[in-house]
């Protein structure tokens, strides 16, 4: 068989677009260029983290952070060009806080940010540096909270809004299954996504009774998304048994074409 | 009583009106497919306007409120001049905050900020916030 060499290059560069994996060229700056040859925690540690992190997923990178200039090997790490480089213990919050608004300001506000010139907690303690994961309530287990007090307190935070949390998760994956099958939940993925934010803002307060106080609004605000998630699987069920129906009716004609087909053997 | 065997003919005809009314199920339910794909969505209230007293929006303040059923804000940069906009950030959904200091919005999620004319003036957002046109009534605004 001939082969098409236009159409065999069309067909290339489609399968190159619409790969979806990351480009590690958008994500590779002058800063890895050098630190990622550089041993232990000025190059090879950081930047082995940091390929881990969900930063890294949504392509936030060094200087995104740090400062610099990510494209010129020479000015990267001058102030003129806004280099930060590492912060202060204290200063974290402030430098992490820069993207995260609304949580450095509840944890400001909390026992946590309030005791941070004593050496209490910054963001880096619980969230860890460059190895930064997604937020999930596991976060808050005996281990972690252990290094500096009892579990008692985070134990009851905890238990308050691990039903919350519990819903959350749930409505993020039958949203993203109705994303799979061709369902336009960009309206509810921001829903969801504003409603985690400010729910997760409100646990950095570390105040139980706040928690407690406002949780159940966010529970409301969850059922109306559950409500409307429901609603478009109701529909997507009643797609499948309208589908189901058809292909049996189309079976029951194709039965039906055979014996009219038989009776003109019958008749000959 | 001995029964007739049908004919061969009979046989088809009840078999061929079967299979016709078969076929004109499944043609409906195509057609209506059809026609449910190309009919134009329904956007439920979205032609419907909001009143809002023009008292409750100050000079260089912010006023929110709920439009088409989503978070929505307009705003009185100056005396007079009033822009009402989409108040869902424009890069994950968060709900914007009006900064009166510095007479922007900033998105508390990932610190997007918005001029009062929804346009971006740094952070993540992909895009300018959505925009609804405002119309002078009375001592009212309205807005859609």
């Amino acid at each position: 068989m001939k082969k098409n060499p236009t159409l065999l290059f069309f067909l290339f560069a489609a399968a190159l677009l619409f790969s979806g994996q990351p480009s590690f060229a958008a994500t590779t700056t002058v800063c890895i260029e050098c630190h990622g040859d550089l041993p232990g925690d000025l190059g090879e540690v950081p930047v082995a983290e940091w390929q881990t992190s969900v930063h890294a997923r949504y392509q936030t990178s060094c200087h995104d952070c740090h400062g610099g200039d990510p494209t010129d090997y020479a000015m990267a790490m001058t102030a003129e060009r806004g280099f930060i480089g590492v912060p202060e213990y204290e200063d974290i919050p402030a430098f992490c806080g820069r993207c995260h608004v609304g949580v450095e300001e509840d944890y400001r506000e909390s026992l946590h940010g309030q005791v941070l010139a004593f050496g209490g907690p910054n963001c880096a303690t619980c969230h860890d540096n460059h190895a930064v994961q997604v937020a999930t309530i596991d976060l808050i287990n005996e281990d972690s909270c252990s290094r500096c007090h009892s579990y008692e307190r985070p134990a009851l935070i905890k238990e308050e809004i691990s039903a919350t949390e519990t819903m959350l998760s749930q409505l993020e994956t039958s949203i993203a299954a109705l994303y799979r099958v061709g369902i336009d939940t960009s309206r509810l993925e921001d829903e969801l996504f504003a409603t985690r934010n400010d729910f997760r803002r409100l646990f950095h307060s570390v105040d139980i009774d706040k928690i407690r106080a406002q949780t159940a609004q966010f529970h409301s605000d969850l059922e109306q998304t559950k409500a409307a998630v429901a609603e478009l699987e109701d529909t997507m069920g009643q797609r499948k048994l309208a589908g189901g129906a058809l292909v049996l009716l189309l079976l029951l004609g194709g039965c039906i074409g055979l014996l009219i087909r038989r009776s003109y053997h019958d008749q000959e | 009583m001995s029964e007739i065997p049908a004919t061969s003919t009979e046989r088809r005809t009840f078999l061929g009106l079967l299979l016709g009314g078969i076929g004109a199920i499944a043609a409906g339910a195509l057609g209506w497919s059809v026609f449910r794909f190309l009919s134009p969505i329904d956007r439920g209230n979205e032609d419907s306007q909001v009143r809002i007293a023009r008292s409750l929006v100050a000079v260089g303040g912010a006023h929110f409120f709920a439009f088409q059923g989503r978070p929505a804000v307009v705003v009185q940069p100056a005396a007079g001049e009033f822009i009402a906009l989409s108040a869902v950030c424009t890069h994950l959904g968060c709900i914007i905050k009006w900064q009166n200091d510095s007479q922007d919005f900033l998105c508390p999620c990932h610190a997007g900020r918005f001029s009062p004319s929804g346009q971006v003036l740094s952070g993540p957002p992909p895009s300018a916030l959505d925009s609804y046109t405002v119309t002078l009534d009375g001592d009212d605004l309205l807005i859609g």
